[in-house]
């Protein structure tokens, strides 16, 4: 039986060593405890002794990583047949058995260089104000503090509680109110009627139906989301279509509506489509404006401008890119636009998912099949002028749907032409 | 806690320790007192002052000046069976037995798997105020609060100073008790019998509404003396006597400053990396932290090593009027 | 008995004249045992089963066997960092030192503390220690516990020629002496502390001439002569045992293999190793035992196939034993019934 050579561990936290070089040849005799070969570790070389008397055979070429415990070599005795190397008496647990050549490692991926983020100047408030504020919906920003550097105490809090019966009254309109759940779901209450629940598009946010629910009746109640990664919902960065569309539901039943009419613009509409999908008891009724899910064209340059754009200068061309009369939006409207973009976060958040949703520039989710199933009434409100999506996508719709194509209107017709829409809802609402 | 059987006469802190001493070696032949001269001399502050007399050179030992070989030799003891409390002369020479404390002591039970345990007490004579310079004044609570293995203790009143000493002689593990030199003198109610306070609890010396004090030893005093002042205008402090270093009561102190939504943390050991810092740290990460109503503060030691000068030792560690300006920054929102 | 016989018997070794002949063959049984042992953990290390590092004592195996040959398991001793043969030498199980090594939950230290720390708390082995003098005042407080207790036991305290420059040594002895303490201080002096030889760091050319300062009986011996060290340990321990104090026994020996799995052996030379390796301890005690009729080859050959098979027994049962639970990780800290 030949003697096994392993690669020994020379040295503390040694796992594999290179065999550099072998102080005999292929054959060579050699006496026990003559040097035998070099072994290089990351610390230093060292010469291993020869653990018998014999001839050398079935050697592991130099410069070989190998592990520890593994043969190199094994030493034959004079007449002894040399045949293919006996199986190892290594380890147990399987590691360094046979002439395992480690491979190389490969390079430790380059941290990423970090992000420099920028933070919104935060409200000063003492962990004790920001629980309470929390926990009464009461938005930080909105309070003056009186500690120093204008800190917001816990007393600043509570006077306002006590002082103001609405929570978070200072960001919203009076008569709204935030919804729990985990997406920014805001209430406007009106009379006893199903609500309209209002599913804005990408890159916007909630603050966008402001023309229509001007043209709206006053009391009609409203719920309107913030979708993830949008307006005030957390910055959330979603894979896949159906992801987002999970987390609309979610909100959607957090919310605990009971029947609503549904709006959704855009990808809102697609969303919008997708939930009538899945609670179709629960929606009365369906109206989707330009919405996308039904056909592979879009504008995706634009939506990728509009999410990544930081400055008034880079977010007006792709704005007035929407709109079926670029004059009607100026800088004003870019700014007031911009003011809710202002977190990095939230950009990258919808850069990330405009990559995921639209990707080589094509809508990569189809809802046609969606919406040959939908049992609500619906209308789809388009405007022949939108060149984001094509109007002609409205065409899958089934012969007993609704078909508003407007004239002289973009992408954005709740904007462009907000009396046209609220005259439509109402018809849908009737 | 053994509540006390027996009534409260007024004994000095030193006394005290010296009656938890003498009830020890009444009760249990195998306990043995070391140290550099405990014996005719009384110990350096008097602690073991006649117990010699009453039990002998062979278990009231004075050891040569060898702090190494004296508290390895205490370890050896404790490790076959005897109860050894070793006094260090001051607690600036236990840095001399370093080696026997922490690489022996605080690691025995532990490398033998459990096997093997050294009941073991050090009593560690400690702090400023004396006039005693550099090498004689330091407070190292935290250092050896550090590590694991071993336990510590700091009281600050007589009654505690007797019941932390039976506690940590009826510990299986090895425990050093912080004595303040300046509480040597201080007077009060002891019980006659024997009693343990459990190592591991702190105790409210004041209850309030605005503010937690959290101090150890000599600080507590200073604390409470600030808090009587505050509350002349108003201002509700609760002191916590921590009492422990290790293990720490962290929640008896969560529960107080979520009760006043502010703390401050007053030590006589340098404030970096010391036991205030710890102590913040634990409130900040705790359910505490959303109640706090203004920063955790820390008052320590200064950046320097204790002066002689009497002015200058002074300023080198927390005193009351600094730590009244503390929370009238803290509860007055300057901070 | 005439005189012709009384001179006979003088002139005998002192091991032959002193002890049965099963004991001295148990005694061969046991250096056999640690050799192999030692062999075994290296191999094993070899092989990645061991990690961290050890240090073998491979050539003193007559300075921990024989002066453990007159000691009980109420006894103690104090071991070093080069522990493995004091641990067996005092009557351990090399399956759980195995287990130990292997950082195992059966290991004598339940995987806590490996080849430094290898302790067996039930034959009086109160541990080897990782730090150089760190076992000597804790020695002279087990010496000091026996006393107080009014108990015969002695303890020896293994050390290394390192250690002599150690303040805790210095301390250690005077208390000991001082105290009239019954313990006996073993220096195992293989030449070198790490690489620095005791010429370059030690002031006197004997270390037991540090026994005058402290006013205790110092002796040197050839430390590979089981003979020599048994009977200098035999003549403190009996010391030690009337009440009559302290010795410091110095055993010239060498260690065969480098300081620890780092050593380079660029601080001595070949020849010195194999210089060594001509005067093994196992070598030396065997022929003596063969020479007086104690036993033949053949008989010393079957002690050392024995001695293979508790190794090779040892290692199975390390490997299959069980690793410590992750969860356990603070576990052993403090008294489990305690906080």
């Amino acid at each position: 039986m030949p003697t096994e050579v392993i690669l020994p561990k020379v040295d503390m936290d040694m796992t594999a060593g290179t065999l550099s070089v072998w102080h005999v040849a292929e054959g060579d005799f050699v006496a026990k405890g003559a040097p035998l070969f070099d072994i290089e570790t990351d610390k230093a070389a060292m010469e291993v002794e020869s653990p018998a008397s014999g001839h050398v055979h079935n050697m592991v070429a130099p410069g070989q990583s190998v592990a520890v415990g593994a043969p190199v070599a094994w030493i034959y005795a004079k007449d002894e047949p040399v045949t293919a190397p006996p199986a190892s008496a290594a380890r147990a647990d399987g590691v360094g058995t046979a002439p395992s050549i480690v491979p190389p490692r490969p390079a430790a991926p380059q941290p990423a260089a970090p992000q420099e983020v920028h933070h919104d100047p935060r409200q000063r408030a003492t962990p004790a104000a920001r629980r309470l504020a929390r926990e009464t919906g009461v938005d930080l920003r909105h309070v003056a503090g009186s500690g120093p550097k204008g800190r917001v105490q816990r007393a600043d809090i509570d006077n306002r509680a006590h002082g103001q019966p609405q929570h978070g009254a200072a960001q919203l309109p009076s008569g709204w109110s935030v919804q729990p759940g985990d997406l920014h779901l805001t209430r406007r209450a009106g009379r006893d009627t199903a609500p309209l629940f209002l599913i804005h598009g990408f890159a916007a946010d909630s603050t966008g139906w402001a023309p229509l629910e001007r043209a709206l009746p006053k009391d009609q109640p409203l719920l309107r989301l913030d979708l993830p990664g949008h307006g005030k919902s957390p910055r959330r960065s979603l894979r896949s279509f159906a992801e987002l569309a999970r987390a609309v539901v979610a909100a959607f039943d957090a919310s605990g509506a009971d029947q609503v009419h549904l709006v959704g613009h855009s990808l809102g509409g697609a969303l919008a489509l997708a939930l009538a999908d899945i609670r179709p008891r629960k929606i009365l009724s369906l109206t989707l404006i330009a919405p996308s899910g039904l056909g592979p064209e879009i504008d995706a340059p634009v939506l990728n401008g509009i999410a990544r754009a930081s400055r008034v200068e880079s977010l007006l061309p792709w704005l007035r890119r929407l709109t079926a009369d670029p004059d009607r939006l100026g800088e004003d409207y870019a700014r007031a636009a911009l003011r809710g973009r202002l977190d990095p976060q939230l950009r990258a958040a919808q850069l990330d998912l405009a990559t995921a949703l639209f990707p080589d520039d094509v809508q990569a989710f189809d809802l046609t099949a969606a919406l040959r199933r939908v049992t609500a009434r619906t209308a789809i409100i388009w405007g022949r002028a939108d060149r984001i999506i094509p109007w002609r996508h409205a065409l899958a719709a089934r012969g007993d749907m609704a078909l508003h194509l407007l004239p002289e209107c973009g992408h954005i017709p709740h904007i462009d032409t907000p009396e046209t829409v609220a005259g439509i809802l109402a018809r849908q609402m009737a | 806690m053994n509540a006390p059987a027996h009534p409260s006469r007024t004994l000095s802190y030193a006394e005290a320790l010296r009656e938890a001493m003498a009830l020890a070696l009444e009760s249990d032949p195998n306990v043995v007192l070391m140290g550099e001269d405990i014996g005719v001399y009384g110990g350096a502050f008097q602690v073991t002052g006649d117990l010699i007399d009453r039990f002998g050179p062979d278990r009231v030992m004075d050891t040569p000046i060898s702090e190494l070989g004296g508290a390895g030799v205490a370890v050896g003891a404790a490790l076959t069976g005897l109860r050894p409390i070793y006094e260090f002369q001051f607690s600036d020479f236990a840095a001399l037995a370093m080696e026997q404390i922490v690489n022996q002591a605080a690691k025995m039970r532990f490398m033998l798997g459990g096997e093997a345990s050294v009941p073991l007490v050090f009593r560690m004579p400690s702090g400023s105020g004396t006039g005693a310079a550099a090498q004689h004044s330091q407070s190292f609570e935290a250092w050896f609060g550090h590590v694991p293995g071993l336990k510590v203790v700091q009281p600050s009143t007589p009654y505690d100073a007797k019941g932390l000493l039976l506690a940590a002689l009826a510990d299986p593990d090895p425990v050093i008790i912080f004595e303040h030199k300046l509480l040597y003198k201080m007077k009060g109610d002891v019980p006659a019998g024997h009693y343990t306070i459990p190592i591991g609890k702190a105790e409210i010396r004041r209850e309030g509404t605005d503010i937690t004090i959290i101090a150890g030893a000599i600080m507590v005093h200073r604390a409470l003396e600030a808090a009587e002042t505050l509350a002349a205008d108003g201002i509700s402090a609760e002191v916590i006597d921590l009492r422990s270093v290790r293990p720490i009561d962290s929640a008896t102190i969560i529960a107080s400053v979520c009760k006043t939504g502010r703390a401050l943390c007053v030590f006589e050991g340098v404030r970096t990396l010391g036991l205030g810092a710890e102590i913040s740290a634990l409130i900040a990460e705790s359910d505490a932290f959303d109640y706090l109503e203004a920063p955790i503060m820390r008052l320590g030691g200064a950046e320097a090593p204790i002066p002689y000068n009497p002015d200058l030792e002074r300023a080198a560690v927390p005193q009351v009027d600094g730590i009244e300006r503390a929370v009238r920054k803290l509860v007055g929102g300057e901070v | 008995m005439s005189r012709a016989v009384q001179v006979a018997t003088d002139n005998l070794p002192f091991v032959i004249r002193q002890y049965a002949p099963a004991q001295l063959r148990a005694a061969l049984k046991k250096m056999y045992l640690i050799r192999r042992f030692e062999e075994g953990a290296e191999e094993s290390y070899a092989r990645g089963l061991i990690h961290g590092t050890m240090h073998l004592s491979i050539g003193q195996e007559a300075s921990a066997v024989a002066s453990c040959l007159e000691l009980s398991d109420q006894d103690k001793i104090t071991s070093t960092h080069r522990g493995h043969g004091h641990c067996i030498a005092k009557g351990a199980d090399v399956g759980r030192m195995f287990a130990e090594f292997f950082g195992k939950q059966t290991g004598y230290c339940h995987g806590r503390g490996g080849s430094m720390h290898i302790a067996d708390v039930k034959t009086g082995n109160l541990g080897a220690n990782g730090i150089v003098g760190g076992g000597l005042p804790i020695a002279v407080g087990s010496a000091l516990t026996a006393k107080r207790q009014g108990k015969p036991d002695v303890t020896v305290c293994f050390f290394g020629d390192g250690a002599n420059n150690e303040g805790a040594f210095h301390e250690a002895l005077n208390m000991a002496s001082v105290w009239q303490l019954p313990v006996v201080f073993i220096c195992e002096n293989n030449k070198y502390g790490m690489s620095t030889s005791v010429e370059r760091s030690t002031a006197v050319a004997r270390i037991s001439d540090r026994a005058a300062a402290y006013a205790m009986p110092g002796e040197t011996v050839d430390g590979n002569d089981f003979s020599a060290v048994a009977q200098a340990a035999h003549t403190a321990i009996a010391r030690a045992r009337s009440g009559q104090g302290p010795s410091l026994i110095e055993n010239l020996t060498y260690r065969i293999r480098g300081h620890s799995k780092s050593d380079r052996n660029r601080y001595r030379t070949k020849d010195e190793i194999e210089s060594w390796v001509a005067k093994d301890p196992i070598t030396r005690f065997r022929a003596q035992l063969v020479s007086h009729g104690i036993l033949t080859d053949a008989d010393a050959a079957a002690l050392l196939l024995e001695a293979e098979a508790e190794v090779a027994a040892g290692i199975e049962f390390a490997k299959s034993s069980a690793a410590p639970d992750i969860a356990d990780v603070t576990r052993y800290v403090h008294a489990e019934d305690a906080i």
